[in-house]
């Protein structure tokens, strides 16, 4: 009686609208003609030579940036469910514990060493930032944790200390780098440099294992909603799942972002609302965030493509101008909610 | 059943819980009292694994609580907190679902056999009305009864309550303690129960009337130590109660001279 | 002064003598029957089957390049910034603030040569590359002459190494003769070039390793920056004070700073150049553009720092 089955087919229909309207707007317009014929040439094996700049655009450019962006929507989102399920705050989010300033301060250091141009340098930015996210984050745990607890205010607490020196260090950085601060500042708001699918194959299987680990513990997430004491008398051993999660949402966000830049507020918004419209149970909530997530970060990415086109805006700028007032809303609401304190 | 032998708990050296023993038998209800600050919290706490116990101190049935992973141990003892802030987006149903908690695998896929006792529970704690409403529009003392179901489902043979009338109107706390009592007073477990079934509890009770009309045995514990453990009439008594709560106390018998009722004393 | 004006002369007669020479009297592209082939600023090796008839500049320097050097009408595509000359203006923007190109966009326009210059990432670079595209990229040069390599690089690009050819003996000649003007110079002022001085405690100025250092140094001043062993940098108003430079010039008058302005800040009116009324509007793009202008930014810098020599 509780496992409704429509909340998906709303959530696949959007993912479904989403993926189409990403795969058919830009900054090039393509007729709906061009690109059924397109799409006819490419299925029939057949291409013609005045289709090859509209295939070009579509399953060179448009087809693997809309697959690295709902891989990262759905990446957001579903581990900032997870966070806010760990941290029972509704306003926690993927770079709560230093994911983002992390991987910033990783892509500004690669970025400052200029490094050679092939193949291995060129996956360097995203690289670096990566292993600096996967390390901030464990050096915040390593400073949050007492004996063997986690308290979740010290993890909060770590987090925002050790996200500050990090993001001093990539200010220090980014000065002292000449001609770099454009790049820099570029990927820091949410913009993809990579195209073509060498960062989806990159992404992917970091993606898998950590959504996967983390779909499987929604329980877990339902049951420490009641506080450890509670979760822990219900039989949840409460030090490992937290360890788990905290590994698993770490891991998918710290990979998302540092192939597609910092994208601010997915991680919020989206796991919000849908807890909103279809309650709390994290085993409902975590599948229908990477949907959501999904569908709502492609839809973020076609407004960035069209609003100033020809020019792209970042994508995270876009989130952030809608994520930041929702942020506010939020507040005010669970002010007025005393359970989420 | 349960065995506690000289358990001793301190945060920071200084000791909450000073060389505690007590003994609850099957079928058995067992009334913890004492003043604020006394630790009978930190006994729940500790009985259930929160806060870690050395070896040996905790037995339940010749097992070492203290040594058990917590998924098994969430198999012996169930706790029913007290109903305090609760997580808003749940449904009374998936609340009461949780406690089948130490059966399931990560993925927390409830079986039939599960809903069959989660129905079950609810019904007996009358609460089966409110499955699918939220549980942050309910009640203290509906989240009071859901959260006793919670503990039924966890089948254990041993409950633990920490004050679990303080939110609840009269007629709830009666209702509330009945059922406990009836559930401790069964006949003995059929092969059937598969060994699951609830055969003692222990409650933390402010209310010493309360006490008197339900426990079999009593636990006084004053500033961390077990000043008296025995029958009501070993531990309810005028002189030891009046000095551990600080006031004076005078025992009665209540009209129909079945209980005793426990009165300040009046100048 | 003499024998300065002579010299003035004979290379005048030298440039007009290689211009007459040069190809650049056909306007049409110098056909070639070899592919070209070039290692670019990244070390890619690029290969033109034949000169580039359809280019997208994705710099503003690259732009003034290709108009300098007449191929303009082979240039179908720019970035957003690229505002010089005027008829640039008119071509199709592919995007490029905050480093957001459309790649759509240049893939649309079909270009045979993606003109990229430093100020592009070589991820950028990458993606056009994938998505089927020929790009060469140009680094910046260190000095003048590395510029004009650069004019004779995207000549040999385009088809139009004749006129790269004789704009680089033009320019040589003109900053030849803004060499042999400031010959005689033996005090070298001190100039402080403001970048941006939004923040008038701290402007930002350009220190060793720019364009602006290399071209003071050229037009027989001192670039005070060059303290701060830097690129770029903010320079706190105290170390102004002490420096207390000849010469104020404002790279952000283009942004709508005024001498006035800069009279007004706190601190500020104690300079020698503000009491001397030495503060000078200067276009930025003359000197931060690795392009033809540069030599026009070298004669404009000698003019202002130099007066008396210029008159």
């Amino acid at each position: 009686m509780e496992h409704t089955a429509r909340p998906y087919w709303y959530a696949l229909l959007a993912l479904l609208a989403a993926l189409l309207l990403s795969v058919m707007v830009g900054s090039v317009f393509l007729s709906p003609s061009v690109l059924a014929a397109t799409l006819w040439a490419a299925l029939s094996g057949t291409p013609t030579d005045d289709l090859r700049v509209s295939s070009t655009i579509v399953f060179s450019l448009r087809l693997p940036r809309t697959v690295l962006v709902a891989m990262t929507g759905a990446a957001l989102a579903g581990s900032g469910a997870a966070y806010q399920g760990l941290f029972r705050n509704p306003l926690a989010d993927p770079y709560l514990i230093g994911v983002a300033s992390g991987a910033g301060l990783g892509a500004v250091a690669a970025m400052s060493l200029n490094w050679r141009y092939d193949a291995l340098g060129l996956m360097a930015v995203p690289l670096a930032a990566f292993s600096a996210a996967l390390l901030t984050v464990l050096v915040v745990y390593q400073l949050a944790r007492s004996g063997h607890t986690l308290p979740v205010t010290n993890l909060v607490l770590a987090g925002v200390a050790v996200s500050s020196f990090a993001g001093a260090l990539t200010s220090f950085l980014m000065l002292n780098s000449t001609g770099e601060l454009r790049r820099a500042l570029a990927w820091l708001l949410g913009g993809s440099a990579l195209t073509g699918w060498q960062p989806v194959l990159a992404l992917l299987p970091y993606w898998l294992v950590g959504l996967g680990g983390l779909l499987t513990m929604g329980h877990a997430l339902n049951v420490m909603q009641f506080g450890d004491e509670q979760a822990q008398q219900l039989g949840l051993p409460v030090v490992r799942a937290r360890r788990l999660i905290i590994i698993a949402a770490s891991l998918t966000s710290a990979a998302a972002v540092s192939f597609a830049g910092i994208i601010g507020f997915v991680g919020l918004i989206v796991p919000h609302l849908l807890r909103m419209l279809t309650g709390g149970d994290y085993r409902r909530l975590l599948p229908l965030s990477l949907l959501g997530g999904a569908a709502f970060l492609l839809f973020a990415d076609v407004l960035a493509r069209l609003v100033l086109a020809p020019q792209e805006l970042p994508v995270g700028m876009i989130t952030a101008l809608a994520g930041a007032p929702f942020f506010l809303w939020i507040l005010r609401r669970s002010r007025q909610q005393p359970h989420w304190s | 059943m349960l065995e506690v032998n000289h358990l001793t708990i301190g945060y920071n050296q200084t000791p909450v819980l000073k060389d505690v023993s007590f003994r609850l038998q099957e079928g058995e209800m067992l009334a913890v009292i004492g003043p604020n600050g006394a630790g009978k919290s930190t006994l729940v706490r500790a009985l259930s694994g929160v806060i870690p116990a050395p070896p040996g101190s905790i037995c339940c049935n010749g097992r070492d609580l203290t040594q058990l992973p917590v998924q098994e141990r969430a198999r012996v003892l169930t706790v029913v907190p007290q109903a305090r802030a609760v997580p808003p987006g749940f449904t009374a149903w998936q609340v009461v679902s949780l406690g089948r908690t130490p059966y399931l695998n990560w993925f927390g896929q409830i079986s039939r056999a599960d809903e069959v006792l989660i129905r079950e529970a609810m019904s007996r704690t009358n609460t089966l009305h409110l499955a699918e409403r939220m549980i942050g529009e309910l009640s203290g003392g509906e989240l009071q009864r859901l959260l006793l179901a919670r503990a039924l489902v966890q089948a254990t043979p041993l409950m633990l309550l920490d004050e679990p009338t303080t939110h609840l109107d009269l007629q709830y706390q009666i209702a509330l303690l009945n059922l406990v009592r009836g559930l401790v007073e069964q006949p003995p477990q059929t092969a059937a129960d598969n060994g699951q079934r609830l055969s003692a509890a222990l409650v933390v009770l402010h209310d010493l009337n309360l006490v008197a009309r339900y426990a079999d045995r009593v636990l006084l514990l004053v500033d961390g130590v077990a000043r008296a453990f025995g029958s009501q009439s070993e531990v309810l008594r005028p002189a030891l109660l009046s000095e551990a709560f600080g006031i004076p106390l005078e025992v009665m018998r209540s009209p129909n001279g079945k209980y005793p009722l426990v009165v300040p004393r009046m100048a | 002064m003499k024998r300065s004006s002579i010299a003035i002369v004979l290379t005048l007669a030298l440039t007009l003598i290689l211009a007459a020479c040069s190809p650049a009297a056909t306007p049409q592209p110098t056909p070639t029957a070899s592919p070209i082939s070039l290692i670019d600023g990244l070390g890619r090796s690029v290969i033109l089957q034949s000169p580039a008839q359809r280019v997208v500049s994705l710099a503003p320097s690259n732009t003034e390049i290709l108009f300098a050097i007449g191929a303009g009408a082979q240039t179908i595509g720019r970035d957003e910034f690229s505002n010089y000359p005027p008829e640039a203006a008119g071509l199709p923007s592919v995007g490029g603030s905050m480093g957001n190109y459309s790649i759509e966009q240049i893939v649309a326009l079909t270009p045979d040569l993606v003109l990229a210059a430093e100020i592009n990432a070589p991820e950028l670079v990458k993606s056009l590359e994938d998505a089927g595209l020929t790009v060469y990229y140009l680094s910046n040069p260190a000095d003048l002459a590395g510029m004009y390599n650069m004019l004779l690089t995207v000549g040999t690009l385009t088809g139009r190494r004749g006129e790269a050819e004789s704009l680089v003996a033009n320019l040589t000649v003109r900053a030849a003769v803004v060499e042999q003007k400031l010959s005689q110079v033996s005090q070298r002022p001190t100039v402080f070039y403001e970048i941006d001085g939004s923040e008038p405690a701290k402007p930002w100025t350009a220190g060793s390793g720019t364009f602006i250092d290399t071209l003071l140094n050229q037009a027989a001043a001192d670039n005070i920056g060059a303290a701060m062993g830097m690129p770029y940098g903010q320079m706190s108003i105290e170390a102004l004070l002490e420096a207390d430079p000849d010469f104020i010039l404002l790279g952000d008058a283009n942004y709508g700073v005024t001498p006035e302005q800069v009279a007004a800040r706190a601190g500020w009116e104690q300079l020698r150049a503000v009491k001397a009324g030495r503060v000078l509007p200067f276009d930025d793009d003359l000197v931060s553009r690795p392009g033809p202008r540069q030599v026009e930014g070298l004669e404009l810098l000698a003019k202002l720092i130099h007066p008396d020599l210029f008159k």
